[in-house]
């Protein structure tokens, strides 16, 4: 059995209808492309830029956090005196408390010319440790002058492989581990090391820390032992993972303007894709217009008119999403190795289609408007 | 059985507004029973179009009233209009109106889906109209690929298709050779042979005469006695 016989005539009717003008196809659908495709870097962008500002807080090893006061994301720069430690030790309900340091410093190449900022990250085992080492282990960390840091900065910081020296501040420092994807969404690159050599390094006090990570004892309830923490503590912020991931996002997302700026250029993407599709509709259904008249006197009602339209805008919307994702895919694995990549997760897949579709629909209004004006007379009158 | 199947009484419509109002159509009574081939000539603007538009369920009348099979049309929304044009009304274009990129098939298939048929049967019934008119051979020609009397023919099946009360031609024979006309009108008259259903058609073609079981004709919006054929409503 043919399958045309069993396809919905207003089906045939509506993508053939698209299919016969093909030059105008094309050109809708190059604005759908660029458009889906406009809107799906600029989320990308923004969901990888979202990844990478809460990275260290997704990888430390801690149920709560003890930070100075009004700590706005994970770089911020104050200092605890370190004696919080050991009051927050004797609070019931916590298992250990974990020190970790972090500052803002310069790395100076091996050739002593030139020199790059870095972020240190200073912790002890089982605080906020590298990951993804893809050559070096943990372990080596503990030798001296030994330090971590992601391939993809070793032009940065002039290094080109293990055992290779800089220097931070006046002191040498190794390249004993390399991790692989560990990128700052400042660009500047992480130097993990031991706790005492981040201290050393940034010239910050013997017991002083940025961060106590704490981990609850076995059936401890995180939010007592918090309100016990925070009553002991009470200059300082205890908060939950979750809270400091959305803290992070918010500041530098929203309160940056760099989110704001994502969004804007992916609504500007969406905006023209709609006005393209909507043009693109209108006209189509205008060079049409004898054949919705007749479709009208022939007794179609109207919902039957707006159906052949719709079929028409999700048809160009699906060809154009497909393009659109494959191309917006290629750029997602070409950003991979750069230093703010896109990021294309499933859900966003999902969502650009549902939009896309939406966009389409909307598109569709200006054409179901003229379709609903027809009037079946004008058969009669040609 | 024939029956009643339009009944026009004393209609009257106006077309346009303010100073460009005009009565187009001045009371008048019509009707139309199953199992006849009616013509209805008269020249330029004398109202024929109007008044098929009103007997076809597209205009409703602005005074007098028009049924179709028993059902008024005056007051009735746009809506309700079309599904009375759906259900009982097929309709026969002067320039066929064929969709170009259905092929005859197809053509002829819309009518049915419109009104819900399922694919598989609309194509069935769509194959055997087209049979009916002697297009067995061509379903699958698209309009382009068609001599204008074979595209005239699909139309024809078109209209038939759904099995409709009444088929309203307007100028079927207006853009064919005399051949292509003639069979046109043989096949109309034979479509018109079922008791069940009335055949209208506007024309002004003299040829076409022979094939009407009446005659009625029209001028400035009024029924007129002209012929020998004709009878007057």
């Amino acid at each position: 059995m043919e399958l045309g016989r069993l396809t919905p005539i207003i089906f045939t009717l509506a993508s053939r209808n698209l299919f016969h003008d093909r030059i105008r196809l094309v050109g809708t659908l190059v604005g759908i492309v660029f458009s889906v495709v406009l809107f799906t870097v600029q989320l990308g962008l923004f969901l990888g830029f979202e990844r990478m500002i809460t990275t260290m807080i997704d990888h430390a090893s801690a149920d709560l956090w003890i930070a100075p006061a009004d700590t706005k994301g994970f770089e911020a720069t104050a200092l605890l005196e370190g004696r919080e430690r050991f009051r927050a030790l004797a609070v019931p309900g916590v298992a250990d408390v974990t020190p970790v340091v972090i500052g803002f410093t310069f790395w100076r190449k091996p050739n002593g010319k030139s020199q790059t900022p870095v972020f240190l990250i200073g912790t002890t085992p089982g605080g906020l440790q590298p990951w993804n080492l893809i050559e070096g282990n943990l372990s080596d960390l503990s030798t001296p002058q030994a330090v971590a840091v992601d391939r993809s900065y070793f032009d940065r910081l002039g290094v080109a492989e293990i055992g290779d020296y800089g220097e931070i501040g006046d002191k040498k420092a190794r390249v004993a581990a390399v991790t692989k994807g560990i990128r700052s969404f400042t660009t500047t690159p992480y130097v993990f090391m031991p706790l005492d050599r981040a201290r050393a390094y940034l010239g910050l006090p013997p017991a002083s820390a940025t961060y106590f990570l704490v981990r609850i004892a076995p059936g401890a309830s995180v939010n007592e032992v918090r309100q016990r923490l925070q009553a002991t503590l009470p200059n300082l912020e205890v908060i939950t993972s979750d809270e400091f991931r959305r803290r992070s996002r918010s500041y530098w997302l929203f309160g940056t303007g760099a989110g704001a700026a994502l969004f804007g250029s992916a609504l500007l993407g969406i905006a023209v894709g709609t006005v393209i599709v909507a043009q693109t509709l209108y006209s189509s259904t205008k060079d049409h217009l004898s054949e919705f008249a007749t479709l009208r006197a022939m007794g179609s009602s109207r919902r039957y008119l707006y159906l052949t339209i719709l079929w028409q805008a999700l048809l160009t919307a699906i060809i154009g999403f497909a393009i659109a994702a494959a191309a917006s895919l290629g750029l997602a694995r070409l950003s991979a190795e750069s230093a703010l990549p896109i990021l294309m997760t499933p859900g966003l897949i999902v969502g650009l289609f549902v939009l896309t579709v939406a966009m389409s629909i909307v598109s569709a209004i200006s054409a179901i408007v003229v379709v609903t004006r027809v009037d079946p007379v004008t058969v009669l009158a040609r | 059985m024939t029956g009643l199947v339009i009944e026009a009484t004393n209609v009257l419509k106006y077309l346009g507004s303010g100073a460009g109002r005009v009565a187009a159509v001045r009371g008048i009574s019509l009707s139309l029973t199953g199992g006849q081939l009616v013509l209805l000539m008269g020249p330029s603007g004398s109202g024929k179009t109007t008044l098929l538009s009103m007997l076809g369920c597209m205009l409703t009348p602005t005074s007098g009233t028009v049924r179709i099979l028993g059902q008024a049309t005056a007051g009735l929304l746009p809506e309700r209009l079309a599904d009375l044009r759906r259900r009982h009304v097929g309709f026969i274009f002067q320039n066929y109106h064929l969709f170009p990129t259905l092929t005859a098939a197809e053509n002829v298939r819309l009518a049915l889906e419109m009104s819900g048929e399922h694919p598989w049967r609309a194509h069935a019934k769509a194959a055997k109209a087209l049979e009916t008119v002697g297009l067995a051979h061509k379903v699958r020609g698209f309009p382009r690929e068609l001599s204008s009397g074979e595209q005239q023919r699909v139309a024809i099946a078109r209209a038939i298709v759904a099995n409709p009360a009444v088929v309203l031609a307007d100028e079927p024979t207006a853009a064919l050779d005399s051949a292509n006309g003639h069979a046109i009108m043989t096949l109309l008259a034979k479509i018109a042979k079922d008791p069940s259903r009335a055949v209208l058609i506007v024309t002004h073609d003299p040829r076409v005469l022979p094939f009407a079981d009446r005659v009625v004709n029209i001028e400035d919006g009024r029924l007129v006695d002209k012929s020998p054929q004709a009878k007057p409503e």
